[in-house]
């Protein structure tokens, strides 16, 4: 109970300084607050369409939060989560390309699971370079981000060109090797009860389980981790190669689901956006939830705002940006205050 | 008699609870090296940062050329030509000994920094001193003689008239040893006073001056090198020798554990322990003593598996499967606990696996809740709420949740480094407690303590170290065999 009204607490703190955020963006912008406000909350919540797009929106977002929680929860700080949705939807697409006779209903599965397999050992080889060669996480997994762009524009133009046409872009999928729609009118599609599922799946893995709870001692003392007997270099190539699974299923389930196709245009940001998402969520699964959500309805709201005015998207990276620098002020007091209560005691 | 340059006078200190030095007086004459000897936790480092002005004294005042002085920081007393030269060298790996012998000069830095013409006046000290020194070899690329001939060569770069070397043989070899006391001896010719931390009787004899003992924050005596000898200073570090408990309680002589020829490598790979044999006892409280750093961590951490035996071996007598071992490591912040964890969460370190908190892969919330709460009533931690991190506990209610999980296991053999160091007496006492009656039910416990007292308080028989081997008994640990 007292989690929950923790969390509710947190939730409109976090809500309202959004909304804060969301006002200041426009001003600066100088459009008008009300008309732009109303057409956003239109956009991502005034029709059944709308409803649609934010959940589809705020699906690759929520499966890459929910890596890069796990991976920063065991204290390996992955950047690289758009290399990591790339690299997944790229095995997919190969995968596809290797095998075009499989019966569709096995081939969406199967290309999932080779998405979530591209990503793990995209993820796991920058694991294992910290671990084993003392090359920071950080530093290698920016650049492996932009190996994995590299990989796919020269893919789409070359090896995985479709037989016909002249565009950089892959064999489009036959529809019933696509994830289920739900309906004709919108993109509504069964990748979001798979993100929602993931993050319960993650919740428990993290916080009911005993690797999780390893992974967790891990990312917090790692020394203790390894007094108390683990491998702690293992752990976390191991922690990295769930998180890039993870930002893999992302970009696998974004193939499967919309296009069935990948182009030079296919790598979005998400992997990347999925940081401050995570961070928002406050590096728990389940906060993850509602932040993809918001930041669904963001990038939903905002395309209908685009078509009236001139920003666009825009939009959403600033106020995402400012969110961000705005949550890490809120710890960064909180954490004062927390020190000064210390001191006084 | 010529008057001190530098004194110390009647200098107080507490940290908490614990009075680290307590009126304490030292005086530093011109021209002399000054040893100052005691045991861990004698109140030497204390001592030294308060004269370096890295610490302010509760009370007393230290006294330069016979005026008072207040130090506001170290650079204070720097500028005053106090200089320390720590024993975790203060350089920057990455910078070039040139440009780490400009950053002493920092604070006078005023237009450029050229770092040739800063660094030439050490590099002339250097040849000066008949020490080698290439100026533009990456720092980090020395050995650690070598680097600490450029922390000296800072401090003596920016005239400072008193040097303050912090246990400086401690990271040296035998040949190095040799090098620093000519050099400190040359210094000392020149004029300098030296002040030198250590706890080698030998060495202290070798090239002190004078030596004033301190035993827990205590002065206990002042003497001139040439007046005394090792075994004077041994008592004087030590006080009075209790004898060590006969053991009270029948010991079963059944072995648990033996070990034989150990040798274990230390972090960076050299011999921290040299082939060692004992036998640990089911119910046997074993001491381990000497002074830090003896490699009594390197071998706790052998007993418990944390670290590979490089030869020789530990046999388990009468058991074909490993042994439950427990561990109560050294440092609980850096190895114990996970301090943004909650209570509850470190209570569960290494207790994962119980069957009782745990199904297959999976945690029993419930289970756990009502077992934490169980072991904080059954140990008497003081906590708020079992969800509140680990670091809203005291010291002492901390150390307690090492020591309650730990116990919980129900070890056979149960391996405890340092298990009171910073607690208050009434923690100190409760731990205390535990340990006895683990011992009482049969546990083997292998107590590791630089602390002689708790050692005559529980062990039944201890074994010092010294050098990676065992002494017979403090005094020749201590001297390392020359008394």
């Amino acid at each position: 109970m007292r989690l929950a009204g923790l969390a509710l607490g947190r939730g409109a703190v976090i809500a309202f300084g959004l909304m804060g955020i969301l006002v200041l963006t426009l001003a600066a912008f100088r459009l008008p607050i009300g008309d732009s406000l109303r057409l956003i909350t239109q956009g991502a919540f005034g029709s059944e369409v709308g409803i649609a797009r934010t959940l589809v929106k705020s699906t690759p977002l929520m499966l890459a939060g929910l890596g890069i929680v796990v991976a920063w929860r065991a204290g390996m700080f992955n950047i690289g989560g758009e290399g990591q949705f790339v690299l997944g939807a790229l095995t997919g697409a190969t995968l596809f390309r290797l095998a075009p006779h499989v019966p569709p209903v096995v081939l969406n599965p199967l290309i999932l699971v080779a998405s979530v397999l591209g990503g793990a050992v995209y993820a796991g080889l920058a694991g294992w370079l910290q671990v084993r060669r003392g090359v920071s996480v950080v530093i290698s997994t920016i650049l492996l981000n932009f190996i994995a762009i590299q990989m796919l524009d020269w893919a789409v133009a070359g090896p995985l060109q479709q037989a016909k046409g002249q565009l950089p872009m892959t064999e489009r999928l036959p529809e019933a090797a696509m994830l289920l729609r739900f309906n004709r009118q919108t993109d509504l599609h069964s990748g979001v009860i798979l993100a929602w599922i993931a993050a319960g799946l993650v919740f428990v893995f993290l916080y009911l389980t005993r690797r999780g709870f390893q992974l967790r001692l891990v990312g917090e003392n790692p020394s203790a981790a390894r007094v108390a007997g683990l491998a702690v270099g293992a752990r976390q190539v191991g922690a990295m190669a769930l998180s890039g699974g993870l930002c893999g299923l992302a970009g696998g389930v974004e193939y499967t689901a919309l296009a069935g196709q990948l182009g030079t245009g296919f790598a979005q940001q998400w992997g990347f956006l999925a940081i401050p998402v995570a961070l928002l969520g406050g590096l728990h699964p389940l906060g993850v939830i509602p932040s993809a959500t918001i930041f669904g309805a963001l990038f939903a709201g905002s395309e209908n705002l685009a078509r009236f005015t001139p920003t666009g998207s825009t939009l959403v990276y600033v106020i995402q940006a400012a969110a961000v620098l705005g949550y890490l002020l809120l710890n960064e007091l909180r954490e004062r205050r927390a020190k000064l209560a210390e001191g006084a005691a | 008699m010529a008057t001190p340059v530098f004194t110390a006078h009647q200098i107080s200190k507490a940290f908490g609870p614990v009075h680290a030095l307590s009126e304490v007086t030292v005086a530093l004459y011109p021209g002399e090296v000054h040893a100052v000897l005691g045991e861990n936790g004698a109140g030497k480092s204390t001592l030294m940062n308060i004269l370096s002005g890295f610490l302010r004294p509760d009370a007393g005042e230290l006294r330069l050329h016979d005026h008072p002085v207040q130090f506001s920081s170290s650079a204070a007393a720097r500028h005053r030509g106090v200089e320390m030269v720590h024993q975790h060298f203060m350089l920057v790996p990455e910078f070039r000994v040139e440009e780490n012998l400009a950053l002493g000069q920092l604070d006078r830095l005023t237009t450029s920094l050229n770092v040739e013409t800063r660094a030439a006046q050490a590099v002339r000290i250097a040849q000066d001193l008949g020490w080698q020194v290439d100026p533009r070899a990456r720092t980090g690329d020395l050995s650690v003689g070598q680097q600490q001939r450029i922390e000296i060569l800072k401090a003596l770069a920016s005239d400072a008239e008193i040097l303050i070397l912090d246990e400086p043989t401690a990271v040296l070899g035998p040949d190095e040893v040799e090098d620093l006391f000519r050099v400190i001896r040359a210094l000392a010719q020149r004029g300098k006073s030296i002040v030198l931390i250590a706890h080698k009787l030998r060495e202290v004899l070798a090239i002190a001056d004078r030596v004033t003992v301190l035993r827990r924050g205590k002065w206990v005596a002042e003497a001139m090198a040439d007046d005394v000898n090792a075994t004077q200073l041994a008592e004087w570090m030590v006080g009075e020798v209790p004898p060590l408990h006969e053991p009270s309680r029948a010991v079963t002589t059944e072995p648990r554990l033996v070990v034989q020829d150990l040798t274990v490598r230390g972090d960076r790979g050299e011999t921290s322990v040299q082939s060692v044999s004992f036998t640990l006892h089911c119910g046997e409280i074993l001491g381990f003593g000497g002074v830090d750093g003896n490699g009594q961590v390197e071998l706790a951490e052998a007993l418990m598996g944390l670290r590979p035996v490089a030869s020789g071996e530990l046999t388990w007598p009468g058991r074909t499967t490993l042994p439950r071992r427990a561990y109560i490591p050294q440092d609980r912040h850096e190895d114990g606990l996970a301090l943004h964890m909650s209570i509850l969460d470190n209570l569960l370190i290494g207790g994962q696996a119980d069957p009782a908190l745990a199904w297959g892969p999976f945690l029993r919330p419930w289970r756990i809740q009502a077992w934490a709460q169980r072991l904080v009533e059954q140990f008497q931690i003081r906590i708020g709420k079992i969800s509140d991190p680990v670091s809203s506990l005291s010291g002492g209610n901390q150390q307690k949740v090492v020591v309650s999980r730990a116990l919980n296991l129900t070890p056979d053999v149960l391996v405890v480094v340092n298990p009171t160091r910073g607690l208050d007496l009434r923690a100190a006492y409760t731990v205390h407690e535990c340990l006895r009656a683990s011992a009482e039910a049969g546990v083997a416990i292998a107590l590791f303590s630089t602390d002689r007292d708790e050692l005559a308080e529980l062990a039944h028989r201890s074994l010092f170290m010294a050098g990676g081997e065992f002494q017979e008994d403090l005094n020749s640990a201590l001297t390392g065999g020359v008394a």
